[in-house]
């Protein structure tokens, strides 16, 4: 490369793009966000009326503990079901592979036909969940799943692992990979059994995996409306109405441009802050470990 | 047998056992597919009687099934051709060399790795309305693109970097110019990275819904999984419609997952892990 021109022109096509695409639009949701917006004339401002109605309306952080439950059961259940399959698979290298490439399976499909899937497995009448109940004989547990506010999220929440347990457990298998067969090999040697292998050598070395399973499973889901949005509609009675379904129906559904862009740099800096901690934290831990 | 030997072998079956309760769904989708919707509602468990396709044929003739998996198929060859070039040729100088220029760059594209697509949704809907975009392929194309640009120039950061300079300094010795190096030496060494990024892109046209949901509007134009939504929705979940339609959807995925799965899972992976 010889001249900062030239260097300037290879990324030029990119900075066009991006700044296009991330930067104006992040700006213009910002100044969204204090107007009435409704998508057609010129946005009216509004001050701090719409982070008022954030603030005072119950609605806005009830979907805020929605969405905070259900990342909460999601990374929690993911990154524990992950970490085992990828230890059984560890130790079982005649069914590694295989096993792997089966359990991706579900995160090559999209939330479209995951959503329509599950809500048809979950449905009262003809569904295969009660029907498979009801034919161990546990009929007295079958229930409309969706339609009940005390497990809806929870069976949302079992479809979105469903999902993404084997990406979870590549992630963890790839760390596995990472760690020198003759560290395993002495741990062997000193006489450890398997499970004492794994807590006190496997587990501490994984510790960048559990950073980046941890930190992309709480990104994903906290942003994640493709399974309410599909499956309930946020609904019954708001148990599974997260923020960021609230912003796609106060934008598409209400033509609320502006109160839906003060809501999108609410959840941007949960995001943010979120993300930073998780970071700060995990990785704190890493070094602790090492 | 050893004690050793039983262990394993128990290992091995409960495995199995697993994978086979995980993909128990997808079993069932494809069963269903096979079923008429009388069958399903008196023995939602029951195996298919035969292989009954009247579903299929009703399915295909109302979902528009063919003109979306061609705009799919598309959008993602124009996507991953103007991926592939736009970042690679930003990510050749940032490969080489890194400024201050270069850090803050790279903390852009970080940027657009980490928002939310609802952030910038509303925006870029208003600017499309705005220069006609809206309901174009021009338009969705576009939108793919800026999406997937940031993880390709990440990708090919990390895969230029390893690839050593001697080629290139004799390039240069023969008086090309930078272009022409990136050219004629650097992107025909580009092919595994960009097949891997194909996959991704690949993924994301074939399965994400927010973007063609908000930028299409004409049916001819949508791509498979904004038909599957539509075509559902507008029959009510009615079991003889949803499950051969779910097979349609997912079914091209699937095929090239299993016969590029271990390319794609560490693909993946990989670009988690980076």
């Amino acid at each position: 490369m010889s001249s900062r021109t030239t260097k300037l022109l290879f990324m030029l096509p990119a900075l066009i793009v991006l700044a296009v695409f991330f930067v104006y639009p992040i700006a213009l949701t910002f100044y969204y966000s204090f107007t009435d917006f409704t998508g057609v004339g010129t946005p009216e401002y509004a001050g701090l009326k719409n982070y008022d109605r954030i603030m005072s309306r119950s609605r806005y952080p009830e979907a805020l503990k929605v969405t905070i439950l259900f990342t909460l059961i999601v990374v929690t259940v993911q990154t524990l079901a992950g970490l085992f399959i990828a230890t059984l698979l560890q130790r079982l290298p005649a069914v590694r592979n295989f096993a792997r490439a089966a359990l991706f399976t579900p995160a090559m499909m999209s939330f479209v036909i995951v959503g329509y899937l599950w809500q048809f497995i979950y449905s009262p009448f003809n569904g295969g969940l009660n029907a498979l109940l009801t034919s161990v004989g546990l009929e007295s547990l079958t229930r409309a799943w969706l339609g009940d506010p005390s497990t809806a999220l929870f069976a949302i929440a079992i479809a979105h692992v469903w999902m993404f347990t084997g990406y979870t457990t590549a992630i963890f298998l790839a760390g596995y990979a990472n760690i020198p067969g003759d560290i395993e090999e002495a741990g062997k040697l000193e006489g450890a059994n398997s499970l004492q292998r794994f807590w006190y050598l496997e587990l501490p070395l994984l510790a960048p995996s559990v950073t980046i399973n941890v930190m992309l499973s709480t990104i994903g889901t906290l942003k994640t409306f493709e399974l309410p949005f599909i499956m309930t509609k946020g609904g019954p009675d708001g148990a599974t109405r997260t923020l960021s379904l609230e912003i796609i129906e106060n934008l598409f559904g209400a033509y609320k441009f502006g109160f839906a862009s003060s809501l999108s740099i609410v959840m941007l800096v949960i995001v943010i802050i979120v993300a930073f901690v998780q970071n700060k934290f995990l990785r704190g831990r890493e070094d602790n470990m090492s | 047998m050893t004690k050793h030997n039983i262990r394993t072998s128990i290992g091995n079956i409960f495995v199995l056992l697993l994978v086979f309760v995980m993909l128990v769904p997808v079993i069932y989708m494809i069963l269903m597919s096979f079923r008429t919707g009388e069958e399903i509602a008196a023995d939602p468990l029951g195996m298919p009687s035969g292989l009954f396709l009247g579903n299929y044929i009703n399915t295909l003739e109302s979902m528009n099934y063919f003109r979306s998996v061609a705009n799919s198929v598309g959008i993602t060859l124009s996507v991953t051709v103007i991926v592939a070039f736009v970042g690679s040729l930003a990510a050749y100088p940032l490969a080489r060399s890194t400024n201050a220029w270069g850090r803050a760059f790279i903390m852009l594209v970080a940027l657009g790795l980490a928002t939310p697509a609802f952030v910038t949704i509303t925006p870029i809907y208003v600017i499309f309305r705005q220069v006609g975009l809206l309901d174009n392929y021009v338009g969705i194309i576009l939108a793919f693109t800026a999406l997937n640009l940031p993880l390709a120039v990440f990708f090919y950061v990390g895969f230029i970097g390893a690839i050593p300079r001697d080629l290139e300094e004799a390039a240069k010795l023969d008086n090309c110019t930078d272009f022409q190096v990136f050219w004629h030496v650097i992107r025909p060494l580009l092919g595994p990275a960009t097949a891997t990024l194909s996959l991704f892109v690949m993924l994301m046209v074939w399965n994400d819904f927010t973007y063609p949901l908000l930028l299409l509007t004409d049916p001819d134009k949508f791509t498979v999984m904004i038909s599957v939504y539509r075509f559902v929705g507008n029959h009510n979940i009615e079991p003889d419609l949803l499950f051969p339609a779910a097979v349609l959807g997912s079914l091209p995925l699937l095929i090239i997952f299993v016969i590029f799965q271990r390319r794609i899972v560490s693909g993946v992976t990989a670009g988690a892990v980076k």
